[in-house]
C-alpha cells in the first residue's frame, strides 16, 4: 500500500493524456479554417474595383446632439488592450489629432489583456466621470454595445476604430481597410512567395476575435476563387502572446516539414513570432512568412531577407482619423448622410456602409519602403 | 489497508533501493510516464512529432516555466504561494531589455532581473513573515502593483532592436539549446540542495509542521523570507530564458503565466498543503504541458483544449492529494 499510494494518486494524471488520443479516433473532419462562416464578398482576382452601393446612415444617435459644438472635449481612447505595438501606434495617432485640434484632451486607457469584461468595466467607470467622447476598438462587437449605448444616451460622442461594435452603439467607425481588400492583399502576397500551388498554414489570435475571423473567411473565399490550387493546411490559435505564437509556428514547421511553404500571421504579434520561428528553424527562403504586422517588428526579418513583405494599414493614421471623426461629430461637421469626411492631414476619406469611414487600401511593407514607417 | 497491518512481504534485498525510489519518486515517475506515453502515442500517429527538432521545441519551449516552477515549488512546500510571478517576469523582462538596449554591458542586463527579482520578492516575503499577511493577499496586491506599474512606465511600447549578444536563449551549449541546459542544471542543483543539505530540508520541515520546526529552533520567519527571495532569483533566471527567446519584449505581462507555473508545481506532485513535493516533478510537469500543447497541433485539436487538460490535471492531482492525506490521517499515519 505504501508503494501503491503514490502511483494510485498519480495514475489519474494519465487520464487527460489519454483524452488527447481520443482525437485520433475521429476521422479528420473538414478542416477548421478560423473563418466566421458569414457571407463573403471576394474581390476580383485582377483587382478591378467592386461596385459600392449607397447605404443610409445606420450609426447610433447621441443625446443632446450639438450641445458640445465649440466646447472643450475630454476624450478617452479604449483600445482592445494596451501594451502591444499595434495599439501603441493607434494611440500615437489619437494624441497627434488631439494636439492639432483646438481644446481637445485625450488619454488612452485600456485593459492589459484583450478581455471584453475588463473593457466593459473600464468604459462603465469612465461613463459618469465627465468625459465628452469615447474612442474604442471592441474586443467583442455585441458584448460592448450596451455600455456604449449608455454613453450615447448620456450625451457622450462615441467613435470606433479597428474593431467595430454593433452599428447603433456608436456614431462612426473608422474602418482601417475593407476585409476583402486585406484578404486579397494577404493571399496575393502569399502567392507571390509560395506560388499558385503552395501549401500554407495560418496563425491567428482566438476563435472569437471578429476581425481575424472575418479576414480568414474572406481569404478562404478569395483563395478558392483565384488560387484554387493552393492548399490550406490548417489554422492554429495563439492569442496575442509572443511566446505562444512562436511555439505554435514552430510546431507547424515541425509537423509539416517541407510540405509547409508559407505561414500567414493574422495578428501583429503572430507574424513576427512566425518569422522568428522560421529564422530559428533555419528555413528562411524555404518557408515564407506573410502577415499583418507593424513595420518596426518586421524590420529585422525584412532586413535579413527572411520575410519579403508584411501587410498593414497605417495604424497611426487610423487613430488620427478616429479622433478627427469624434471631434467633427461633436461639432456637427460630420453628420448622418455624409458620403465623405475631411480628416485633417489625411485629406478626404470615403464613407461606406452607412457609417464607416474607410481609411484606404492596406499598405504592403517591403524592403523598399519599410524604413519610411516608424510604428 | 490490510497491507499496513500485515508484515511487509520479504523482498530480495536488491529490490529494496528500487522500491524505495518508486515510493519516494512515484509521482515524478508517473509524470515522466505520461510524457513518454504521449511521445510514443503521438509519435506513432505522426513520426515527425518525435523528430529531433520537435523534441527540441518541446523540451526547451517551456524551460522558463520549469525554471520559475523551481522557486514556486520551494514556496509551496513552505505553504506559501506567489500569484505575482507572471507579472514579475513581465517586469523583469522589461528591466532586462531596457538595460540591454541602453548600451550598458550585457552582463548587467542579465544580472539585473535576478537581483531585482530577489529584491521585489524580499518585500513580499517580509510582509508575509513579519506583518503576518497571508501570501495570497500580499502577492495578489504585488501582482496588481507590478502589472499597473509596468504599463504606466512603458506606456505600452515594445522593446525591439535587442542586441544579438543579449539573446541568451538562442545560444547553445554543446549543441543543446540554452533553455534546456539551464532547466536541467537548475532543476538538478535545486533538487539536490533541497534534499541533501540541512538548510534545504528545513523548508520541508517548516512546511510540514511549522510549530514543530519552531520548537526545534528553526528560524521560521527568516526561512519564509528566504524562500521568497530564492523564488525571486529563479523568477529572474526564468526571465532570462523568457525575454531572450525572441527579438522583441512585449510590455504586457505574459497572460496566465502565474497559473502555469503554480500548476506545474502542483501537477509535479507538490502538495498545496505544504511539506512535500520535488522540483524534479515540477520540471517534468512543465515538459508535459509543452508536449500536450504540441500534441494538440499534431492531432488537429484546438489549442484551447490545452487549458482544459491542464485544468483537469490540477483537479485530479489536488483531489488525489487530499484523498491520500485523509486516508493517511484515518490510518493514523503521518
Amino acid at each position: 500500500m505504501k508503494i501503491a499510494t503514490p502511483f494510485g494518486r498519480s495514475l489519474a494524471l494519465l487520464a487527460p493524456v489519454a483524452t488527447v488520443f481520443a482525437g485520433f479516433a475521429q476521422p479528420a473532419q473538414a478542416e477548421w479554417t478560423g473563418g466566421d462562416g458569414q457571407p463573403t464578398a471576394p474581390l476580383a482576382c485582377d483587382g478591378s474595383p467592386a461596385e459600392v452601393a449607397a447605404v443610409a446612415y445606420n450609426g447610433g444617435a447621441v443625446a443632446n446632439e450639438g450641445a458640445k459644438a465649440g466646447q472643450p472635449l475630454k476624450v478617452v481612447d479604449v483600445p482592445k488592450l494596451i501594451g502591444i505595438g499595434y495599439f501603441d501606434s493607434t494611440s500615437k495617432g489619437v494624441l497627434k489629432a488631439a494636439a492639432e485640434l483646438p481644446d481637445v484632451t485625450a488619454i488612452t486607457d485600456g485593459p492589459t489583456q484583450a478581455n471584453i469584461d475588463e473593457q466593459i468595466t473600464l468604459i462603465d467607470n469612465y461613463n459618469p466621470s465627465g468625459i465628452d467622447g469615447i474612442l474604442f476598438s471592441a474586443n467583442d462587437p455585441v458584448a460592448i454595445a450596451p455600455v456604449l449605448r449608455k454613453a450615447l444616451a448620456a450625451g457622450i460622442n462615441v467613435v470606433g476604430y479597428d474593431s467595430d461594435a454593433e452599428p447603433d452603439a456608436r456614431q462612426w467607425f473608422v474602418n482601417p481597410s475593407e476585409f476583402n481588400g486585406v484578404a486579397k492583399s494577404l493571399i496575393d502576397e502569399l502567392a507571390a512567395d509560395i506560388g499558385k500551388d503552395g501549401s500554407f498554414a495560418i496563425v491567428t489570435s482566438t476563435f472569437t476575435t471578429p476581425n481575424q475571423a472575418r479576414w480568414i473567411a474572406e481569404m478562404e473565399a478569395y483563395q478558392q476563387a483565384c488560387y484554387p490550387e493552393m492548399t490550406w493546411l490548417e489554422t492554429v490559435e495563439a492569442q496575442e502572446d509572443n511566446i505562444l505564437s512562436f511555439n505554435q509556428a514552430t510546431t507547424l514547421i515541425n509537423k509539416y516539414g517541407e510540405e509547409l511553404d508559407g505561414i500567414v500571421g493574422m495578428t501583429s504579434v503572430a507574424t513576427p513570432a512566425a518569422a522568428e520561428a522560421v529564422t530559428q528553424a533555419g528555413l528562411c527562403g524555404e518557408t515564407a512568412v506573410i502577415g499583418l504586422a507593424t513595420p518596426n517588428a518586421m524590420k529585422p526579418y525584412v532586413a535579413s531577407d527572411c520575410v519579403r513583405a508584411a501587410v498593414l494599414w497605417d495604424t497611426t493614421a487610423m487613430g488620427y482619423a478616429a479622433m478627427q471623426a469624434l471631434h467633427a461629430a461633436a461639432n456637427g461637421t460630420l453628420k448622418a448622410g455624409d458620403t465623405s469626411f475631411a480628416a485633417g492631414a489625411l485629406g478626404t476619406l470615403q464613407i461606406l456602409n452607412g457609417s464607416q469611414i474607410l481609411l484606404g487600401a492596406p499598405t504592403v511593407f517591403t524592403k523598399e519602403n519599410i524604413t519610411n514607417y516608424d510604428f | 489497508m490490510t497491507s499496513q497491518i500485515l508484515p511487509a512481504r520479504a523482498n530480495p534485498p536488491a529490490a529494496a533501493p528500487l522500491r524505495r525510489f518508486f515510493s519516494e519518486y512515484g509521482h515524478e515517475c508517473v509524470v515522466a510516464l505520461a510524457i513518454l506515453v504521449l511521445l510514443v502515442g503521438v509519435g506513432l500517429y505522426n513520426p515527425r512529432f518525435i523528430s529531433a527538432r520537435n523534441l527540441g521545441s518541446i523540451f526547451s519551449g517551456n524551460a522558463y516555466v520549469a525554471i520559475a516552477a523551481i522557486g514556486m515549488t520551494i514556496l509551496i512546500v513552505m505553504r506559501q504561494i506567489d500569484l505575482s510571478v507572471g507579472a514579475l517576469i513581465g517586469v523583469l523582462a522589461t528591466i532586462s531589455g531596457s538595460i540591454a538596449v541602453s548600451g550598458a554591458p550585457i552582463w548587467l542586463a542579465w544580472l539585473a532581473p535576478v537581483l531585482c527579482g530577489m529584491a521585489i520578492n524580499a518585500v513580499s516575503g517580509l510582509l508575509v513573515a513579519y506583518a503576518g499577511i497571508p501570501a495570497i493577499v500580499v502577492t495578489l496586491g504585488m501582482m496588481a502593483v507590478l502589472q499597473g506599474g509596468l504599463i504606466s512606465v512603458t506606456g505600452g511600447a515594445w522593446i525591439s532592436n535587442l542586441p544579438a549578444d543579449f539573446l541568451l536563449a538562442k545560444m547553445a551549449v554543446f549543441g543543446l539549446p540554452m533553455p534546456l541546459v539551464w532547466a536541467i542544471v537548475l532543476t538538478i542543483a535545486a533538487g539536490l540542495w533541497l534534499r541533501l543539505t540541512p538548510y534545504g530540508r528545513s523548508f520541508y520541515l517548516i512546511g510540514g509542521n511549522a510549530e514543530a520546526a519552531r520548537a526545534v529552533g528553526l528560524p521560521v520567519r527568516r526561512r519564509i523570507v528566504m524562500a521568497f527571495v530564492i523564488h525571486g532569483a529563479f523568477a529572474g533566471l526564468a526571465t532570462l530564458m523568457f525575454a531572450t527567446q525572441l527579438q522583441v519584449i512585449q510590455s504586457t505581462t505574459p497572460p496566465n503565466l502565474e497559473l502555469l507555473v503554480i500548476t506545474a508545481s502542483v501537477i509535479g506532485g507538490v502538495s498545496i498543503l505544504g511539506g512535500t513535493g520535488t522540483v524534479f516533478g515540477s520540471s517534468l510537469a512543465a515538459v508535459l504541458f509543452a508536449a500536450i500543447g504540441s500534441a494538440l497541433i499534431f492531432v488537429n485539436v484546438s489549442a484551447y483544449w490545452q487549458r482544459a487538460f491542464i485544468g483537469a490535471l490540477i483537479l485530479l492531482t489536488v483531489g488525489a492529494d487530499m484523498l491520500r492525506r485523509r486516508r493517511a490521517a484515518s490510518a493514523g499515519g503521518k
